[in-house]
């Protein structure tokens, strides 16, 4: 029987905790359930350098799987936007019924075919915080003529509402907050932001909003799969599958953890909700920038009713379920 | 292993004089194309377009372009020959203010190529022209320019923050120490070294032989303020957090037109020369950074990173034994692969051990920048010494540089050495 | 020996062309950089285009730059040798090095940046942050034209280095950065 060799380019770095044990573990599975012949070697940013052209490689076949995060591509092919999370959309729980019982992935696939590759989830970092700022929003107003560090629709969002989204390299951000070149900025949750120090710098925490389930996709060279023996297809599904719920997992066990030691070590850091006139402008703001991107094109607007229609349904059921047992619980407790 | 035989191979082919850049790209075009093939090159436009989007590289050419209009205005002429003036008859006068400068500029900016080249640019003429030896002026500007890697803010510590998942304010903070004793002990290096052999750094000669000491100090203090405070507008403005440190860059050069304008220096060919000089050596640094990754793909992609890891996983098991090992390891790969990868390939191997060891991460990550820094000065491959070679006068020959860093380099070591053995004097300890 | 100077001077003259338009692109960076920290700092006011805009012009410089750098020498070598070698032998070196070395890697460099800005173009590839710059085709096929005048600055440097051989030209001195320091 033959054996399989996949390259695979991820966009972050290696030993990347969370994302990057992802792939590892994918990895992993795939090469023991199949007992040796399918074999994923993992090459991280360091090695391919570009952590931005993972879709273009995956694409041209200089790498046969990828692993990222779909909203990165907007730029190239904007109907990818959908497929990571938008801003007041779905829970994780909610977005992998879309994904796998509804639409989610059909519509996925019909965005990356042309493209001559195939996607699937490819792990969930759960919700994700609203950012770091440095001065407490109490108002609209407060919002108006901020500095943040914020890519992306979310961008365009805050944007829409006064804020001015600002470039800052990775590298820089760090200084660039702490000197108050930027007044705020949005990274990914606590496991993730704690390496980076933020929490040293800046006072109010803000909870999230603008990526409720951010799904990261594996992404395999169309050739490449058709080459692959149906067993092995079907492996390689598994493992995809297994290593994007394990992400969810390990992202919430992560986050507990890492927040439970900002809260001792850093008393300092304050938790916050954005007040109600805010969440309502950015809401509306978002409503806007929606329709007209759906008002671009047909499967634009296909891809957005499915997510809205999708969203109502199973929210209606996430409010009696888990949201209703949340909040009695926060009363008795 | 067809990457360790093709080091060697572009450590001869560099002997024949042909650019630096080219004979590390053509040297991997080589080698990439007898192990894998053409197509391995496909990857090559998105790694130009990596450092491209580096927006932190930036600094390179602006930092340059304000050096040379500072060097053709005379505004760094100055600043350095008035500096000299303060240390009186003292030799060595010239050395430490382009040290002190060194290190203002090692607080604005984390990326060696801006700073080493403004700097060569600043005090290398100056220094000849006082008649320096060559070999303390290019050890000298070299040592200084590099500073800025331990210095916060730095470009190491950053990266090394996130791969050892450390937060980047306490390595800045750690790093102060370190770097501090780094730059006194280069100013007691060429105080001892000009006791010893004055010729090395002759004294400043007086203007006048009529003027007396107050007034000659009076007249350097003065001639100083200008082109010191642009650097204190440079510095400022990220202290207050109104530009970053890559911004910072452009204030500095726009701000050197403009003490032009001042001094009546300003034309419009002035600032054309400066941006065709600017160009040049901007060309010159980027052309190696390209050639350096087209080598370092090959290298990976040989699998050149699967056989250090395989090296690394064989360093002994036991407290001092790994720390020394895992030190001298660093600074020998220094010699041939550049930070970054040392960052990204090796720490994440050496980093789990050390913390099963009980190895304090933010003391073991301190000895790594220190070690890395070093690594763009030795020779044959530091970067440092390519681009200071890149804008010397002819008459000063790569093997003056070589040699000039020598003494410099044993100081970093000595300073390592000094954070192994005592880390309670920079404020750490080596255990949790 | 008349058409090669002829071919000779023409090349140089694209370099020289490269350098003019990367100096043009250096000085608007240094402008665009000072002009953007102004608007923030003052008025408040980032543009994220503005921004994007640094890093394209940063990258002209550089990317025109290199093949400019080629034709006036300033790229650096190390001199163990080469200063003490005659006229005859550095344009030995010169060529081979030129055919070997610099202009493969420039072809090489073109031919995959050439899909890599094809690519971008098809796609109709724009900036995915709010406000930034559209057709990053545009950026990304300064690559490919950099490796263009990357080759026939090669081919320069095989030109002038027969030139020397002929004895009409010689080597003026190793000149990194045109002696600028
Ligand atoms: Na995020
Ligand atoms: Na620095």
């Amino acid at each position: 029987q033959d054996t399989f060799t996949l390259k695979l380019a991820e966009t972050w770095g290696p030993n990347f905790p969370i994302f990057g044990d992802a792939t590892k573990s994918m990895a992993q599975m795939a090469e023991k359930m199949s007992n040796g012949r399918l074999k994923i070697r993992i090459d991280s940013a360091n090695k391919h350098k570009a952590p931005l052209g993972v879709f273009d490689m995956v694409k041209a076949g200089q790498y046969d799987m990828g692993h990222s995060a779909s909203y990165y591509w907007k730029g190239k092919v904007p109907n990818t936007l959908f497929f990571t999370s938008m801003p007041f959309g779905m829970t994780a729980l909610e977005q992998y019924a879309w994904f796998y019982y509804d639409e989610g992935m059909d519509l996925m696939q019909e965005v990356y075919e042309p493209h001559n590759m195939l996607s699937f989830p490819g792990g969930n970092t759960g919700n994700q915080m609203g950012g770091w700022f440095r001065k407490e929003i109490k108002s609209l107003d407060d919002l108006k003529g901020l500095k943040m560090r914020i890519p992306g629709f979310a961008g365009e969002v805050f944007a829409e509402v006064g804020v001015n989204p600002t470039n800052i390299a990775p590298g820089e951000l760090y200084t660039a907050l702490e000197r108050n070149t930027i007044d705020a900025l949005e990274w990914v949750g606590p496991a993730l932001d704690l390496r980076l120090g933020f929490h040293q710098i800046a006072d109010y925490y803000y909870t999230g909003w603008h990526e409720p389930a951010t799904e990261l996709q594996f992404l395999i060279n169309k050739r490449v799969w058709e080459r692959l023996p149906a067993d092995l297809q079907e492996i390689l599904r598994v493992a995809m599958r297994t290593a994007a719920y394990d992400m969810l997992i390990h992202s919430q066990h992560e986050n507990a953890k890492a927040w439970a030691n900002i809260k001792q070590d850093y008393p300092n850091v304050q938790i916050k909700n954005f007040p109600d006139d805010v969440f309502q402008a950015m809401y509306d703001a978002n409503q806007k920038l929606l329709k007209e991107a759906a008002g671009n094109n047909e499967q634009a607007a296909r891809i957005v009713k499915s997510l809205e229609d999708y969203q109502r349904d199973s929210r209606a059921y996430t409010r009696i379920s888990d949201n209703a047992y949340l909040n009695t619980m926060a009363e008795i407790e | 292993m067809i990457g360790m035989i093709m080091f060697g191979v572009a450590l001869i082919m560099l002997m024949f004089g042909f650019p630096v850049a080219f004979t590390f790209g053509g040297v991997a075009l080589v080698f990439g194309i007898y192990a894998e093939g053409m197509d391995l090159f496909a990857f090559m436009p998105y790694r130009i377009m990596s450092v491209m989007q580096n927006t932190v590289l930036m600094a390179v050419p602006l930092f340059i372009f304000m050096g040379v209009v500072l060097q053709r205005t005379k505004l760094a002429e100055q600043l350095l020959t008035s500096m000299g003036r303060l240390f009186g008859g003292l030799p060595g006068g010239l050395a430490i203010s382009t040290i002190l400068v060194g290190a203002l500029l090692a607080a604005s900016t984390g990326v060696v190529g801006a700073s080493v080249v403004a700097m060569g640019l600043i005090s290398l003429p100056v220094m000849l022209a006082h008649k320096y030896d060559k070999r303390l002026a290019t050890g000298t500007i070299c040592a200084s320019g590099t500073l800025g890697q331990i210095v916060p803010p730095s470009i190491i510590l950053i990266i090394l923050g996130d791969v050892l998942g450390l937060p980047v304010g306490d390595l800045f903070r750690a790093a102060v120490g370190p770097g501090v004793l780094l730059i006194g002990l280069y100013i007691v290096y060429i105080l001892v070294l000009t006791r010893l052999k004055p010729q090395t750094a002759p004294a400043m000669p007086k203007d006048d032989d009529s003027i007396s000491r107050g007034k000659e100090i009076r007249d350097a203090l003065l001639a100083i303020i200008p082109p010191l405070a642009l650097i204190i507008v440079v510095l400022g403005s990220i202290f207050t957090g109104i530009a970053t440190p890559t911004e910072s860059s452009a204030l500095g050069g726009i701000g050197a037109v403009v003490l032009a304008l001042i001094y009546r220096q300003f034309s419009f060919k002035m600032v054309w020369d400066a941006a065709k000089d600017t160009v040049s050596v901007t060309a010159m640094v980027f052309a190696i950074l390209i050639g350096a990754t087209a080598f370092s793909m090959v290298f990976s992609y040989t699998g050149g990173d699967y056989l250090l890891e395989e090296w690394l996983l064989m360093l002994p098991g036991e407290q001092w034994g790994f720390i020394i090992l895992a030190m001298l390891v660093i600074l020998i790969l220094g010699f041939f692969i550049d930070f970054v990868e040392i960052s990204f390939i090796i720490v994440p191997i050496l980093a789990p051990v050390a913390e099963a060891l009980g190895i304090n991460m933010l003391w073991f990550a301190i000895l790594v920048a220190m070690n890395l820094q070093t690594s763009f000065l030795t020779p044959p491959f530091g970067f440092s010494l390519f681009y200071l070679k890149g804008v010397a006068p002819p008459n000063v020959r790569t093997i003056d540089i070589y040699k000039g860093i020598v003494p410099f380099i044993l100081i970093q070591i000595l300073v390592l050495a000094l954070i192994v053995i005592f880390p309670e004097w920079f404020g750490m300890s080596s255990t949790y | 020996m008349y058409w090669i100077i002829k071919l000779d001077k023409s090349l140089a003259w694209l370099s020289k062309l490269c350098g003019v338009i990367a100096c043009l692109a250096m000085i608007l960076m240094a402008v665009n950089v000072f002009y953007d920290v102004v608007a923030r700092y003052v008025f408040n006011d980032v543009s994220i285009a503005m921004q994007e805009m640094e890093w394209h012009l940063y990258s002209v410089v550089f990317l025109l730059g290199i093949p400019y750098a080629l034709r006036t020498d300033g790229h650096v070598r190390v001199d163990v040798f080469y200063t003490r070698w005659g006229n005859k032998t550095k344009a030995w070196v010169n060529i081979l090095g030129a055919l070997i070395f610099v202009i493969p890697f420039a072809y090489l460099i073109g031919r995959y940046g050439y899909s890599f800005a094809l690519d971008s173009f098809q796609m109709g590839e724009g900036s995915g942050d709010p406000g930034g710059l559209p057709h990053r085709w545009v950026i990304k096929a300064v690559i490919p034209l950099s490796a263009v005048f990357m080759a026939t600055a090669g081919l320069n440097m095989v030109t002038y280095a027969i030139r020397v051989l002929s004895g009409e030209k010689e080597y003026v001195g190793e000149h990194s950065a045109g002696g600028l320091a």
